[in-house]
């Protein structure tokens, strides 16, 4: 955990001026866009399109063959388009993202089926897009904006690189509200008393925090000692038997991991251990708002991320009961792509070669991963198994290696003075 | 350098080297080979060379490394008696390059043939440490099997200590020996962070084997083991492969991390008298023994080469090259935990290692580390297997417990090694000429 806390137990990310949370130019071809609430899946934008703009139509569907993920226009011009999607029976996409080179351009998250269509409308300049639908048939689907491409980002590295940290700034705050909504579902879904569904929804709710993890590990509630794991909101939120402190005892994701897959049933401990973990995300989620990022935080950070897949998903310690370590995995693979695809433009002008392989060590490392996907898995991805750990954790371990010592690179290229 | 430590140290090469001429087994006589440093000392004075190594703290890295080297030349001609009467050697001797460590389960079930292995391990550890094997290597007898293995014939003495210590296993309803259990000697309770390996946890018997030449550290193991089947069978081991802390007037050397390790070490005599050594307090054999915790952390050295040296020096609580403490310039400046930088932040993070472990923090608990860095090949993650062989000895295991409590919950370390493996035993005192390890219990 590099992101540790300094010796006022707050993280290491610089916290003296708060992100303004509003629309942000993008790079890469987007020159702006709005969204409705990213976090908020279950209301619809209820802000008509206004004219002009271009409108694209996501369906996610349950098939006989997987689910799948249909855009009915994969091209459209350049302008504010809005997209809007409706979930009308797939249990296995939850999320969609609009991709430009790596870097996630806008998503929408904890999409449940039956629920009413929520709609994201982005400004796009001319260029090649992708939707990506993470479980989903097609999974990654081209989309063509035609028309002018919007103008080149201009400035300084410096300028870029600020810009980018504003931009993760927002990524960071979309995950952290979609994990609001994710574990309130899931404490729903543990006083139901459905074992299933409570499952179900730990997979889709663990990868909010694997992606940004780095950036909100390091918070220690008011009135607690740095060294206390009992105001540890790391701890609370995500600690695993690797790391219990005894005198702390169990708490979060990982208790309730526990009692639905070894105890196998959902016990009044699971509801209070999921009233508990909806409590402290909140809480999480009201002083990740102090957070601002300078480059080689985020640098950084991805570099946290991949420490994180080496030493607890590719030995199946962080999932040690539902072996969901791949989606964890993915996860925080994820969380690292966007920190590097916001330094991605500055970088570009400090060092093209360093940018252009790590890019492709990312694209090697998502490529291998997208072998282990499975729809019908909780989180989407193989269960990973002492048999596929024993077959595969070396190629793992070595492919996100290679991404790692590459990544490790990025801090100094572009750190502030 | 060290006088004041194992009476053995004050032995001159002369003496050793004429004991080892009474070698009764060998046919050849062990060459004398490589480098003497009492040469050193007793050309440039000791007293000159401490100095010129302690400013080297403030130097260069690569100035002070090149000191190191110069004032640590080894000579296997040197040995450590075995029969002092007061305590084991491989505690408070200066650490050697190499440790093989071992531990051992009982598998027979009579009193008897524990105090007959004590006994016989005894009296062939007395010999190996003189540099002579436990028996013909090339026995006359063409049928005969060789007693001793051989590998270290002739490799000199190199300074091999072996230490035994009791399990708690000793002291349970096997052996009828719960009367003589001292008093603090328990399995450890679970600690925070814990990932201990059936494979590499407990055990009845414990060998440490310190040498400065890693074949005669493995050849004692090697013929202890040989001698102990039917008795004992093997548990769980590591080999050392360099040394890892400093006894008085040793450099700090560098774990893994590739940080110094041990400059806060113990080193002092009064220190051994307060923190190591058992008096009494514990039942009566004890007095001069100590408590020995072995841990087997495995760090995670890729993903510890990957991060930035800012975040290692953060997390030690301390500088890579010269070792000063984060609020200080040179490697034996007092750590200053509560000094502050520009930015009013703590300059040593209450969480770095250094921090946690020290003794202004933990109520004056003081232990003395003896550890070495250990590599076990490539995992099944094809990651690079290896760590520290933390060897601890104290006069009450709480210490280790207090302070491993500590670390455990919340060292920033956690995230780049994990305890796998662990044993605590009682070390009995040495014993006297015409007596064996552990004799009190069977009285």
């Amino acid at each position: 955990m590099s992101s540790f806390p300094t010796a006022s137990g707050l993280p290491r990310a610089s916290r003296v001026a708060a992100v303004v949370l509003s629309a942000v130019a993008l790079t890469a071809g987007v020159v702006g866009c709005s969204t409705s609430n990213s976090g908020d899946s279950v209301q619809g934008d209820a802000k008509s399109p206004s004219a002009g703009v271009g409108k694209v139509a996501i369906t996610l569907q349950s098939g006989s063959s997987g689910d799948t993920c249909t855009v009915d226009h994969t091209s459209v011009p350049a302008g504010p388009i809005t997209f809007t999607i409706t979930n009308q029976s797939s249990t296995a996409i939850t999320e969609v993202e609009l991709l430009s080179q790596q870097k996630i351009v806008g998503e929408k998250e904890n999409l449940a089926p039956g629920l009413k269509p929520v709609s994201l409308t982005l400004t796009l300049g001319g260029g090649e897009y992708q939707i990506y639908c993470p479980g989903g048939s097609p999974e990654t689907q081209k989309f063509t904006v035609t028309g002018k491409a919007a103008a080149a980002p201009t400035g300084t590295a410096a300028d870029l690189l600020t810009q980018g940290t504003k931009e993760y700034g927002d990524y960071v705050s979309t995950e952290v509200a979609g994990m609001v909504t994710a574990v309130e579902k899931l404490q729903k879904d543990v006083d139901s008393g459905d074992v299933d569904a409570a499952k179900k929804q730990y997979g889709v709710a663990r990868p909010f925090y694997e992606h940004i993890e780095s950036d909100v590990e390091g918070f220690v509630l008011p009135g607690y000692k740095a060294t206390d794991n009992a105001g540890n909101l790391d701890y609370l939120i995500d600690m695993r038997a690797s790391n219990l402190d005894p005198k702390v005892g169990w708490h979060g994701f990982h208790a309730i991991e526990r009692d639905l897959w070894q105890g196998g049933k959902i016990t009044s401990s699971t509801k209070k251990q999921a009233a508990e973990l909806t409590k402290n995300v909140k809480q999480l989620s009201t002083l990740s708002k102090s957070l601002t990022y300078k480059p080689e935080d985020l640098a950084n950070g991805a570099a946290s991320l991949l420490e994180e897949v080496q030493s607890n998903k590719i030995k199946g310690e962080e999932e040690d009961f539902s072996h969901i370590d791949l989606v964890d995995f993915a996860a925080n693979v994820e969380g690292a792509q966007q920190a590097f695809a916001n330094l991605r433009p500055g970088l570009q002008k400090i060092d093209p070669t360093l940018t252009s392989q790590i890019a492709a060590r990312f694209q090697s490392t998502t490529t291998m991963l997208d072998g282990y996907r499975d729809p019908q898995a909780i989180g989407g991805y193989k269960t990973y198994t002492a048999a596929l750990r024993d077959s595969d954790a070396n190629k793992l371990s070595q492919n996100v290696q290679a991404l790692q010592d590459s990544l490790s690179q990025l801090a100094q290229k572009v750190a502030t003075a | 350098m060290s006088d004041q430590q194992d009476a053995g140290r004050d032995q001159t090469p002369d003496a050793t080297a004429d004991e080892m001429r009474d070698q009764p087994t060998g046919p050849d006589q062990p060459a004398r080979r490589g480098l003497s440093r009492r040469g050193f000392f007793t050309g440039a004075g000791a007293g000159v060379v401490a100095g010129a190594l302690a400013a080297g703290g403030g130097t260069a890295f690569a100035m002070s490394h090149g000191e190191d080297d110069a004032t640590e030349g080894v000579d296997f001609n040197n040995s450590y008696p075995f029969y002092t009467g007061t305590h084991q050697a491989g505690i408070q001797t200066e650490p050697q390059r190499y440790c093989v460590y071992m531990t051992f389960d009982l598998v027979s079930a009579t009193a008897t043939d524990l105090q007959v292995l004590l006994a016989r391990w005894s009296a062939a550890i007395a010999q190996l440490m003189q540099g002579k094997p436990i028996g013909a290597v090339a026995p006359t007898q063409p049928n005969a099997v060789a007693p001793d293995t051989g590998e270290a014939y002739n490799l000199g003495p190199s300074s091999l200590t072996v230490t035994l210590g009791l399990g708690p296993g000793v002291f349970d309803h096997r052996f009828g020996l719960a009367d003589k259990k001292p008093k603090l000697l328990e399995p450890l309770p679970a600690l925070p962070s814990d990932q201990l390996q059936k494979g590499y946890t407990g055990g009845d018997l414990s060998l440490q084997a310190c040498a400065d030449d890693p074949q005669v550290a493995y050849h004692a193991i090697r013929n202890l083991a040989r001698m102990g089947r039917g008795t004992v069978g093997t548990r769980w081991t590591v080999m050392g492969f360099g040394r890892a802390s400093a006894g008085k007037g040793q450099s700090t050397p560098r774990n893994l991390l590739g940080f110094k390790d041990g400059t806060r070490n113990i080193k002092e005599q009064s220190d051994f008298t307060d923190h190591v050594w058992v008096g009494d307090g514990d039942v009566a054999w004890m007095r001069g023994g100590s408590y020995q915790v072995a841990r087997k952390i495995q760090m995670n050295i890729e993903i510890w080469d990957a991060d930035r040296v800012s975040d290692q020096q953060q997390v030690i609580g301390r500088t890579k090259n010269v070792g000063a403490p984060l609020s200080g310039n040179a490697e034996f400046d007092t750590p200053n935990f509560t000094a502050k930088d520009a930015a009013g932040d703590i300059k040593i993070p209450v969480t770095s290692h250094i921090a946690l472990a020290a003794h202004e923090n933990n109520n004056g608990v003081k232990i003395l580390r003896r550890s070495y860095n250990y590599t076990d090949g490539i995992s099944q993650f094809g990651q690079l297997d290896a760590g520290l062989l933390f060897i601890a000895y104290m006069d009450t295991p709480q210490s280790f417990i207090q302070l491993q409590e500590k670390l455990g919950s919340s060292d920033l370390l956690n995230e780049y090694i994990g305890h796998i493996g662990s044993g605590i035993f009682a070390i009995p005192p040495a014993p006297a000429q015409g007596h064996y390890l552990g004799e009190a219990l069977f009285g």
